[in-house]
């Protein structure tokens, strides 16, 4: 209850500990509540019941799709035939899977096949734009229990967020990025004081793969596909703290 | 028909990738499946002859928001009772109980940790409706404070206090085992 923990913490503070772990706070706000967080036990405590919550909504209620009667139905009511709709997410997959198996190198095309741009260059856009911009994230909290569900709903898929603060590589937010017209999830980590971005697109038709190097616009880039998704770590770190950070995420992911 | 093929690539390009969205808030407003299809339904016909006043980027809000108001407004119209909010029986007697009947043993974070499906739907349920779409949009939906504010039309002060108060009251009722 707020109520009963409120004897020395003002409501107010409450509040902020509930604005921050919705990744509602700015950079400096945030780190305002994160250090009365650390002096406050009640806080502390507070921001645990959130945590506690979120996970058990997380893990125990499923975000049920609507059923695919109802579709049809809207879709039939409003007169969407299957050649004049757009693709669905499921025919776009589909598409991505064949133009996979038909170009089979390792040049990556986008969905759109318009672009001019690879994905590489659009992903190391993004990482440009985010130090560029007055904060690389757009959601600014080192709590991946903020920063994983702040992403839902915004992205087709929540992307996998580890925390590696331990190991040097702290968890510093995300943002969406845009390849092929298509929002993406961005995680923004640091290192010293360096910006790592991850950018995780989702792509069905790949196969897993092991991560490959290379420099684009003097930025390292690794790159390595699980469990259908694309991962991309750009930065201007050391080649070799790039190659440690994605080897410590992979870790995380098995 | 020019135009109406151009509305119907709009709608299936803006609105057909949120449906689920739309479906699970209908069925948070309304806690019932059956409900929540028919309030779906209607707010997609809505959302189809609107569907050139929708902004690109602001597609999910404006669905999610025409959702609101068709729920709100068949509520209203075929469960009154359910919009009636002032009494939230379970979380006042859990209030009241939670004083003599004090799990001591187990901390409440490790209560909250076990809970299980079931009983987070029926915690959930039996918020008031303002608390139980508020905690929705942010919890399962992922939506932040601005977005949750349009949609439900209020403050987004009110949306702060809706949205600490559903989870003390969460909180309560996992506490107190009461589900």
């Amino acid at each position: 209850m707020t109520n009963s923990t409120s004897s020395s913490s003002s409501d107010n503070s409450i509040q902020l500990v509930h604005a921050y772990m919705d990744g509602e706070l700015d950079l400096t706000a945030a780190l305002g509540i994160e250090e009365k967080i650390a002096a406050d036990p009640k806080l502390a405590a507070e921001r645990e019941r959130i945590i506690a919550l979120r996970e058990a909504v997380q893990q125990n209620l499923p975000r049920d799709p609507i059923p695919p009667a109802l579709q049809r139905r809207i879709e039939k009511t409003i007169g969407l035939r299957q050649e004049t709709s757009h693709p669905t997410w499921r025919a776009l997959a589909a598409s991505v899977a064949l133009a996979v198996l038909v170009t089979s190198s390792s040049t990556w095309l986008f969905l759109d096949a318009k672009a001019p741009q690879t994905m590489e260059d659009a992903i190391v856009a993004g990482h440009i734009r985010g130090l560029m911009a007055p904060q690389p994230a757009d959601v600014a909290s080192t709590e991946r229990h903020t920063v994983k569900p702040w992403f839902n709903g915004r992205v087709v898929e929540a992307p996998h967020v580890a925390d590696l603060t331990s190991d040097g590589f702290p968890l510093i937010g995300g943002r969406i990025d845009v390849v092929g017209s298509r929002p993406v999830p961005t995680l923004v980590y640091g290192r010293r004081k360096h910006i790592i971005s991850l950018t995780a697109v989702p792509n069905a038709g790949r196969a897993t793969s092991g991560p490959s190097v290379s420099v684009d616009s003097g930025y390292n880039i690794v790159h390595w596909v699980t469990n259908g998704i694309s991962y991309w770590a750009v930065s201007d770190v050391s080649a070799s703290d790039l190659d440690e950070f994605a080897k410590l995420f992979r870790a995380t992911q098995s | 028909m020019g135009a109406e093929e151009d509305k119907k690539a709009r709608f299936a390009r803006l609105i057909t990738p949120y449906l689920s969205h739309a479906y699970r808030l209908a069925r948070s407003i309304t806690s019932s499946p059956t409900d929540a299809e028919d309030i779906v339904q209607e707010a997609c016909l809505r959302a189809f002859r609107g569907i050139n006043g929708v902004v690109d980027t602001n597609a999910r809000a404006w669905l999610l928001t025409i959702v609101h108001h068709t729920a709100c407004t068949w509520l209203r119209k075929n469960r009154p009772a359910a919009l009636i909010s002032v009494v939230n029986v379970a979380a006042v007697e859990a209030k009241q109980a939670k004083f003599d009947e004090q799990d001591a043993d187990t901390p409440e974070t490790a209560l909250i940790a076990k809970t299980n499906r079931a009983r987070l739907e029926a915690a959930i349920g039996s918020l008031s409706l303002p608390y139980r779409e508020t905690f929705t949009l942010r919890e399962v939906e992922g939506l932040n404070y601005r977005e949750i504010a349009e949609i439900t039309g209020v403050p987004i002060g009110t949306v702060m206090s809706r949205l600490s108060r559903a989870r003390d009251q969460l909180d309560d009722m996992i506490e107190r085992k009461r589900l």
